[in-house]
C-alpha cells in the first residue's frame, strides 16, 4: 500500500508529526481522530500480529471462545483433532454469526437463520435440503473462513489478517529472549486462570500503549495510593530514577520492557522459595535469561501494537500479609477513536500448587483488571487524555505532547555496555524512548512502510550482543 | 411456643429490620462514609464478586476461578483505606452513586447459618456518574448475603455479588457493591 492513498492533508500532518517525533514531540490531537482511527484499523490492525488468547483457555477438543481483531469477530476453537483454529464468525450463506456465546464447548456451530452447520474445524457439515436447494454447491468451498495466518509462541496464539508479511517469529524478533523468561521460567510453563476480564473504556488505545511502553515515571504519582498503603514496595512502585536498584528500560526489535531488580541478588520476582526451588528451571533458558530472572523484582512491557504484560513481585492485597507475585497479560482493542475494549488475563505457573495459583490470581485482581488497586486509577487518566484531544483547541494550537525524557539534551542517559540480553538497555528508567519507538512504528505503518523502518536516534542500537 | 400469628409478626419484623439495614448500608456507601460502612463488616467476612460467564444454554453461570473481588477482612480494609489517600484518582472527585435495593428475601432456616445469622438476598441497581459529564453507567446485581445480628444492627459476614454484566461498561470498579 502506498502512502499516496492517504488524503494529502492527513499525509502532510503525519509527515510533520514524524519529523517532530525526532524532537520528542507528538500531537495531542492524534489521540482522538476519526480519520486516523480508520487508517489504524486498515494499516496497523489488519497488518500486524494481534494477540488472540492462550492455548490453556481452550484445553479440550470443542472448547471455543469468541475473540476479536479490530472490528471483526472470530471463533477461537480447538477442533476434534486438537488443532487450534481461528474462524471468521459469519455463515457463508447469509452472513449470520454462528457462534452465540462468549465461551463454551461444541462439536458444531449451527446458523440460527437457515440451519447451515459447521464442524469445529470450520468445514461445512450440513446444508438443509441441499440435494434439492443447493445441489451443485461444493461443501469444501463453503466452510467458515479461516484467518489468513495463525501462529503460536509459547502457548500464546496470535493472528494476522494479512496474507503475507513477517512471520510471528520475525515480528517478535529477539524480544522473545525477554518474554521467554516469563513463559519458560517455571517447569511446564504458564497457564491462564479463569476467564479474561473485559471492560470497555472511553479512551484511545494509544494512551495505554504509551503507558506499557516504558512509563516508569508515572508509578509513584498515579499509584501513590498503593505506596501510601504499603501495598507495594518503594522499589516496585516508587519514584523512577531514584533507586540503587537494577532499573532498566530495554528496547528490542520494536518492543519494550522495563524492569526493576537488584544487581547480584536472588530476587526471582519474590516467588516463594519453594516455587523457585521446586519449579523454576534453567532447562529452557540461557545463562543470561536465568540471571535476569534471578535479579528481577518486576517487569512491565508491550509487544507492538496492542499486547501488554506485567510480571510483578513485592505487592500484596493487605499490608499485614506477605508479598506475592502476579503475572498478567492484556490486549487493548480499539473500537473507535475514543473507545477501546480492555482484555486482561491472570496467569500462574501450570505446575504450581493450587493454593499458590489462587494467591497469584488474587494478587492480579487486587492490583490490575477493573478492580485493581493500581488500575482503577489508570483508566480515568487515559480517558481524560482522549477527552482533551477531542475538539478544536488541540488541533488549532498544534499542541504537542512532550516525549523528550531521555533525549540527549534533556537527560544524561547511558546505555548499559554489560547488558546481558539482546537489544539495548538504558541504565536509567527515566526516559521515554519506548513510547517514541511505539509512535515511530505507528507512523511507518500508517505511511504504508514497514514498521522496522522506524529509525529515530538514539532509538535503534543495532550492534550485536 | 408462638402462635402462627405471632410468628408471622416476628418474621415481618425481622424482614423490616433487614431491609432497613440494607437501605442504611446503601446510604453509607452513597455518602462515601466508607469507614462507617466497614464497621458493619464482620472480621471473618468473605466478600466476593465472581466473573459472570455467558453460555449458550445457561441463564446464569459464574466462573469457578475468575472473579473481580475475593476479599477477606484485611484486603477489604486495605481497599477502604486506599480511598483515604489523596492519590486514589479513581475517586477524586468521588463518583456520584445511587444504590437501589429491591426484591429482598430473608431466610432464617438455612442449614449453613449459625445462631443469629440470616440468609438475605437482594437486587442492587447502582447509578454511577463521574466528572463534569452527563455520561453515566449502571451496575446491576443480585446480592447473596449472610447477615449477623449484633446488639443494635447487623454485620455482613458473607457477601456474593452476582453482577449481570459480562463485559463491563465502566472505567473501573472503584466502589463497593
Amino acid at each position: 500500500m502506498a502512502a499516496g492513498d492517504i488524503p494529502n492533508s492527513t499525509a502532510q500532518t503525519l509527515q510533520a508529526a514524524r519529523e517532530s517525533l525526532d524532537e520528542g514531540l507528538f500531537p495531542l490531537e492524534f489521540f482522538h481522530d476519526e480519520g486516523l482511527h480508520d487508517l489504524e484499523m486498515e494499516r496497523i490492525f489488519a497488518q500486524s500480529w494481534v494477540f488472540i488468547g492462550h492455548e490453556s483457555e481452550i484445553p479440550e477438543p470443542g472448547d471455543y471462545a469468541q475473540r476479536y481483531i479490530g472490528d471483526d469477530t472470530f471463533i477461537f476453537v480447538r477442533d476434534e483433532s486438537g488443532e487450534i483454529n481461528l474462524l471468521f464468525d459469519s455463515c457463508r450463506h447469509r452472513g449470520t454469526e454462528v457462534c452465540r456465546a462468549e465461551q463454551g464447548n461444541t462439536s458444531h456451530f449451527r446458523c440460527p437463520y437457515h440451519g447451515w452447520t459447521y464442524k469445529n474445524n470450520g468445514e461445512a457439515a450440513g446444508i438443509p435440503q441441499k440435494s434439492k436447494a443447493f445441489k451443485d454447491l461444493d461443501r469444501e468451498e463453503y466452510g467458515l473462513a479461516h484467518v489468513p495466518r495463525l501462529e503460536t509462541y509459547e502457548g500464546l496464539v496470535f493472528a494476522s489478517l494479512a496474507e503475507e508479511g513477517p512471520s510471528l517469529d520475525e515480528w517478535l524478533g529477539d524480544f522473545k529472549w525477554y518474554f521467554d523468561v516469563h513463559m519458560k521460567l517455571p517447569e511446564g510453563g504458564m497457564e491462564v486462570i479463569g476467564e479474561p476480564h473485559r471492560w470497555v473504556v472511553d479512551a484511545n488505545w494509544k494512551t495505554i500503549a504509551d503507558n506499557f511502553n516504558g512509563d516508569s515515571y508515572h508509578t509513584a504519582w498515579a499509584h501513590g495510593s498503593v505506596v501510601d498503603l504499603e501495598l507495594g514496595g518503594e522499589e516496585t512502585v516508587g519514584h523512577a530514577g531514584t533507586g540503587e536498584s537494577l532499573d532498566r528500560h530495554i528496547h528490542c526489535d520494536g518492543h519494550t520492557t522495563s524492569m526493576r531488580g537488584f544487581e547480584g541478588e536472588d530476587v526471582f520476582l519474590t516467588y516463594p522459595d519453594e516455587i523457585v526451588e521446586d519449579l523454576f528451571t534453567k532447562d529452557d533458558l540461557s545463562e543470561g535469561q536465568w540471571e535476569l530472572a534471578k535479579q528481577a523484582l518486576s517487569f512491565t512491557g508491550a509487544i507492538f501494537p496492542n499486547f501488554g504484560f506485567l510480571h510483578f513481585g513485592d505487592t500484596t492485597d493487605d499490608p499485614e500479609k506477605d508479598v506475592a507475585p502476579f503475572f498478567t497479560i492484556r490486549k487493548w482493542r480499539p473500537i473507535g477513536p475514543d473507545q477501546m475494549e480492555l482484555w486482561s488475563w491472570g496467569l500462574a505457573p501450570k505446575n504450581a500448587p493450587e493454593a499458590f495459583k489462587q494467591r497469584m490470581y488474587k494478587m492480579y485482581t487486587s492490583n490490575f483488571g477493573p478492580t485493581g488497586n493500581f488500575e482503577q486509577d489508570d483508566v480515568p487518566i487515559w480517558k481524560s487524555i482522549t477527552e482533551a484531544a477531542d475538539g478544536q483547541f488541540a488541533q488549532s494550537q498544534n499542541l504537542q505532547l512532550n516525549y523528550q525524557m531521555g533525549l540527549e539534551w534533556m537527560s544524561e542517559m547511558d546505555i548499559d555496555d554489560e547488558w546481558l540480553g539482546p537489544g539495548f538497555a538504558y541504565t536509567e528508567n527515566l526516559e521515554e524512548g519506548g513510547m517514541r519507538l511505539f509512535h515511530e512504528q505507528w507512523y511507518e505503518m500508517l505511511a504504508g512502510n514497514d514498521r522496522t523502518d522506524a529509525t529515530g536516534s538514539p532509538i535503534n542500537v543495532t550492534e550485536d550482543r | 411456643m408462638l402462635t402462627d400469628h405471632q410468628a408471622d409478626i416476628e418474621s415481618l419484623l425481622v424482614e423490616r429490620s433487614v431491609e432497613q439495614f440494607l437501605y442504611y448500608e446503601a446510604e453509607l456507601l452513597d455518602n462515601r462514609e466508607l469507614h462507617e460502612w466497614f464497621d458493619h463488616i464482620a472480621d471473618d467476612i468473605s466478600y466476593r464478586m465472581p466473573r459472570r460467564l455467558m453460555r449458550e444454554n445457561q441463564a446464569s453461570a459464574f466462573s469457578e476461578q475468575g472473579y473481580y473481588f475475593n476479599e477477606d477482612y484485611g484486603s477489604l480494609k486495605a481497599r477502604v483505606e486506599r480511598f483515604d489517600s489523596e492519590y486514589a484518582w479513581a475517586e477524586r472527585p468521588p463518583t456520584r452513586t445511587r444504590r437501589h435495593v429491591t426484591n429482598v428475601s430473608v431466610s432464617e432456616d438455612d442449614d449453613s447459618l449459625d445462631d443469629g445469622e440470616l440468609h438475605v438476598e437482594s437486587n442492587l441497581l447502582v447509578y454511577l456518574s463521574r466528572g463534569d459529564s452527563e455520561a453515566h453507567t449502571f451496575y446491576s446485581a443480585r446480592r447473596i448475603d449472610t447477615l449477623r445480628q449484633t446488639d443494635e444492627s447487623f454485620e455482613i459476614a458473607d457477601r456474593e455479588i452476582r453482577l449481570d454484566q459480562t463485559v463491563l461498561d465502566t472505567d473501573n470498579i472503584s466502589i463497593f457493591l
